[in-house]
């Protein structure tokens, strides 16, 4: 609830028929769905991490329950990496493969510093994975029904994040560097980026998303609905900035022509790579996915806290080419025009998500108890005035 | 003050880098990664803690900065919630962290009422929007100061030690 208590939409006089720039009810229906079920649960928390041994009964129920016979479940392998999901290798077998084969369970804890939807997670995944290198869906239970906690189960795919040689200087994909693969990445993660917003959403029917209206500011309002009930319903410490910044994106949301597939963290630590090759072998951690509006991604990917600097103190935008030029080489691949005030609303946009992660659900969640590994969850929560101070140059200069 | 606070982190420093890293078998990497961000928190509390209850006090005079600067701008209907947090807030205890916290939730909450305008119906003054970057900036940058250590902060380079901070401050 926001400090004014106002739950009901309100009505703009004067303006179009389009929708509301303060109608806090203009949210996606399945973001509705998975917000409502975080305010529920919380007070349940707690959250313990769980054992190999829990994650073998959980995932031996959830077999049998599949129909699969003679079930085995080995191996099992915590996972690092990510701020949200608690994540384990681990090896099946069955009676109709003996051989097995290495999966990777995505589970939701009770909060992480983003709540999501699992079934959007392998939506999307199943979707892309005819035009991307995408760690292949397996199985997924989007509200938990079988296996008690929401989760997705991948196949495992091999690779790395950064390069081996220069493996620990960031945590969460920040701060990490790319080195000498910088120029063998770039071409693939551009083509990643267009081929994302080419998907073709109009004749496509989807299970867990819904699409905002074409020529509508309804794809941004969805955006500011979503983030800005996560702000108000984690609540720890009243931010200014963070409210003004709500203010300034409802007031000057953009309309979006043409919605599109929008990964939402396409930067450096989400997508792997073999070595010495460089070649992709996985797009990673599609779970902020939504349809909406291309300069979504770009202006996430610029921040410069996803990025790296060069010897000569060029900033690289995700650690892989100057900025310009991934604006240029972007358009070239998919025949997409960058407009520059979106560009900027979207800037702003991002940096209020970012804020809202890091200094509304990251600490709620750490606060609660109800993370895996909360002391992940406050070292990232340091870098929200980052994000505020981004958030002053961006909108305190118009 | 024995055995005081510094020798109690450097201590738990020495144990988690000599004793419990070389513990924890290889595979175990979230175990790893979690050690090695204990062991950077601790880093970063141990030039934070002689400084925190100032520094929180800092903040709460930043925000009441920035409650007196909005006090004219705003809509009467504010005017009374606003004047009472301010109020409040100059009788706080500085060396008090939790009453400090209380003052910054409390005034925090009225100035967030402010911005929003009852759902954008009562209009922000352009004095308001300015006086509220101003405080924005001012509060980013010690923030962003105070946690530099994560390493998270591109610009980082640029910012004022602690010491710098709080010194320049008093």
């Amino acid at each position: 609830m926001t400090p004014s208590g106002a739950a009901a939409p309100l009505v703009e006089i004067g303006k179009s028929d389009d929708v509301g720039a303060w109608d806090r009810g203009e949210i996606e229906p399945r973001i509705k769905t998975i917000l409502d079920r975080t305010v529920r649960q919380r007070a349940t928390g707690p959250y313990r991490p769980k054992s190999d041994a829990e994650v073998i009964a959980m995932l031996g129920r959830f077999f049998a329950h599949k129909g699969y016979r003679e079930v085995a479940v080995t191996q099992v392998s915590r996972m690092s990496g990510g701020a949200s999901k608690e994540q384990f290798a681990f090896t099946f077998r069955h009676a109709g493969d003996t051989e097995g084969e290495r999966l990777v369970l995505r589970m939701d804890p009770l909060e992480a510093i983003a709540q999501t939807c699992r079934g959007r997670e392998a939506e999307v995944q199943r979707l892309m994975a005819d035009h991307l290198p995408i760690a292949p869906v397996r199985f997924h239970d989007a509200d938990g029904d079988l296996l008690g906690q929401p989760a997705v189960i991948l196949g495992f795919v091999a690779g790395v994040t950064e390069p081996t040689a220069l493996r620990g200087k960031g945590v969460s994909g920040m701060g990490g560097q790319l080195g000498e693969f910088a120029a063998k990445l770039a071409p693939q993660y551009i083509h990643a980026l267009a081929t994302t917003h080419r998907f073709d959403v109009a004749n496509t029917t989807f299970d867990y998303f819904s699409v905002p209206r074409a020529n509508s500011r309804q794809a941004a309002i969805w955006q500011v609905n979503w983030w800005s009930r996560v702000w108000w319903d984690s609540l720890v410490e009243p931010v200014p900035m963070v409210t003004l910044a709500e203010r300034w994106l409802r007031e000057n949301a953009p309309v979006c022509d043409t919605p599109v597939l929008v990964h939402s963290d396409l930067r450096m630590g989400n997508f792997m790579f073999e070595e010495p090759s460089g070649d992709f072998t996985a797009v990673l951690d599609w779970e902020l996915a939504h349809i909406g509006d291309l300069h979504e991604d770009l202006a996430w990917t610029t921040q410069k806290i996803f990025g790296a600097w060069r010897d000569d103190g060029v900033f690289l935008v995700s650690g892989l080419l100057p900025r310009d030029e991934f604006f240029r080489l972007y358009e070239e691949a998919s025949g997409n025009r960058i407009d520059p005030v979106r560009l900027h609303y979207y800037e702003v946009l991002n940096a209020y998500k970012c804020a809202v992660m890091d200094l509304g659900q990251a600490m709620r969640a750490a606060k609660e108890g109800n993370n895996h590994q909360e002391v992940v969850l406050t070292w990232l929560g340091s870098a929200g005035a980052v994000f505020l101070d981004h958030i002053v140059t961006l909108i305190g200069d118009r | 003050m024995l055995p005081d606070i510094d020798l109690r982190i450097d201590n738990m420093l020495k144990a988690l880098e000599q004793v419990v890293i070389p513990a924890l078998p290889s595979g175990e990497r979230l175990a790893r990664d979690q050690v090695n961000l204990v062991i950077g928190h601790l880093r970063m509390m141990k030039d934070q803690w002689r400084f925190a209850v100032k520094f929180e006090a800092g903040s709460l005079e930043n925000m009441m900065r920035l409650g007196d600067e909005l006090a004219d701008q705003v809509d009467p209907i504010y005017r009374q919630s606003l004047a009472d947090a301010l109020s409040v807030a100059r009788n706080t205890d500085s060396d008090d962290q939790k009453a400090l916290a209380t003052a910054i939730h409390d005034l925090g909450s009225v100035i967030d009422r402010i911005i929003l305008g009852e759902d954008g119906r009562l209009a922000l003054a352009p004095a308001a929007f300015a006086a509220i970057i101003d405080y924005g900036h001012r509060q980013a940058r010690r923030e962003r100061s105070w946690f530099a250590a994560t390493g998270l902060d591109p610009d980082r380079a640029e910012l004022p030690t602690i010491a710098q901070t709080m010194s320049a401050a008093s």
